[in-house]
């Protein structure tokens, strides 16, 4: 078997994932408030969708973390982990291309944490990289036995 | 070809799955009474410091208490959490159930006070901003926020109470 379609790579790599993923909706999704200010501060979004961001998104990571730690259709919540991480990179990279070091929201809800955004970026990465292994590496499905 | 189409089929029903249940929850959650965010952002601005609400440290609070008549002070935090402890004198609104609690009385003694001053349990007070906004809004002055929140009124040894809803 490929050493990158490991099964007990993906359970490894999905348990980290998926526990970054639950430490970052839990304050999220506890309270999405503070959230709306934190989108809004990244300049990206019209105001109109950026509550529909701040209600679903906490949820959308919270249920990405649960299925990336119990492997439940892994491949799909690595989709997601990917196109989420994908998603803050840019949001990210724009500011910092502005010289605008935002409140991340990554982890918390406080408006007030600036990072510098190109390290968050980096930071992003490897997460990334992980996701997209998870996606595009799916572990072989055992052939199942026939007992005839 | 016809297994990756195989694959991409399953891959994106999977992904629709998650979809599913992620908008049944955010859903559920955002109508639980109390929580409720608008759907649709409301065009608002983010609260601003000067604009929305000014900063005030917890001893020039008391001055200022001291030297008004009319200074109101409100703990935005749960009742519960009010009635264990806050600042003496204070009224209790929390911002989730602001829009039920403030009355046209409430809101013409807000209006007509020489001070508005709010605090909660986090020196943040992400809140605490909101509140200031909408109440501002609602054609009060521009309140302030304690510095630090009730802990830097603790830790200042200012009077504070127990006790329900005044």
């Amino acid at each position: 078997m490929s050493r990158r379609r490991n099964p007990w790579l993906h359970r490894a790599l999905g348990l980290l994932l998926g526990g970054v993923f639950l430490y970052a909706a839990h304050e999220k999704v506890l309270d999405p408030r503070p959230l709306v200010t934190i989108i809004w501060n990244y300049r990206i979004l019209p105001p109109g969708p950026v509550n529909l961001m701040a209600i679903y998104m906490p949820w959308l990571e919270l249920v990405v973390g649960l299925g990336l730690i119990t492997g439940y259709k892994r491949r799909a919540a690595a989709g997601w982990a990917s196109a989420l991480l994908l998603a803050f990179m840019f949001a990210l990279l724009v500011n910092a291309v502005r010289g605008v070091n935002v409140a991340c929201g990554c982890f918390s809800t406080s408006a007030t944490q600036t990072n510098n955004a190109w390290l968050l970026v980096l930071r992003d990465l490897p997460m990334l990289a992980a996701a997209l292994w998870m996606l595009v590496f799916p572990p072989k499905k055992q052939p199942t036995r026939s007992r005839a | 070809m016809l297994a990756f189409h195989a694959v991409s089929r399953e891959l994106l029903r999977d992904a629709l799955l998650y979809l599913a249940v992620v908008l049944v929850l955010g859903t559920a959650a955002n109508v639980l009474p109390g929580r409720g965010l608008a759907w649709w952002g409301q065009g608002k601005q983010p609260p601003q410091t000067g604009v929305d609400f000014a900063w005030l440290d917890a001893a020039s609070v008391e001055a200022l208490r001291a030297a008004l008549p009319k200074v109101t002070i409100i703990d935005t935090r749960p009742p519960s959490e009010f009635a264990a402890n806050h600042v003496e004198g204070a009224l209790s609104l929390p911002y989730t159930e602001a829009s039920a609690r403030l009355t046209p009385a409430l809101l013409q003694r807000l209006q007509g006070s020489d001070a508005v001053i709010l605090y909660g349990s986090s020196p943040e007070a992400d809140t605490e901003q909101l509140l200031a906004q909408e109440l501002r809004l609602l054609g009060v002055a521009p309140p302030h926020i304690l510095i630090g929140a009730l802990e830097a009124w603790v830790a200042n040894g200012l009077p504070v109470a127990q006790g329900g809803t005044p």
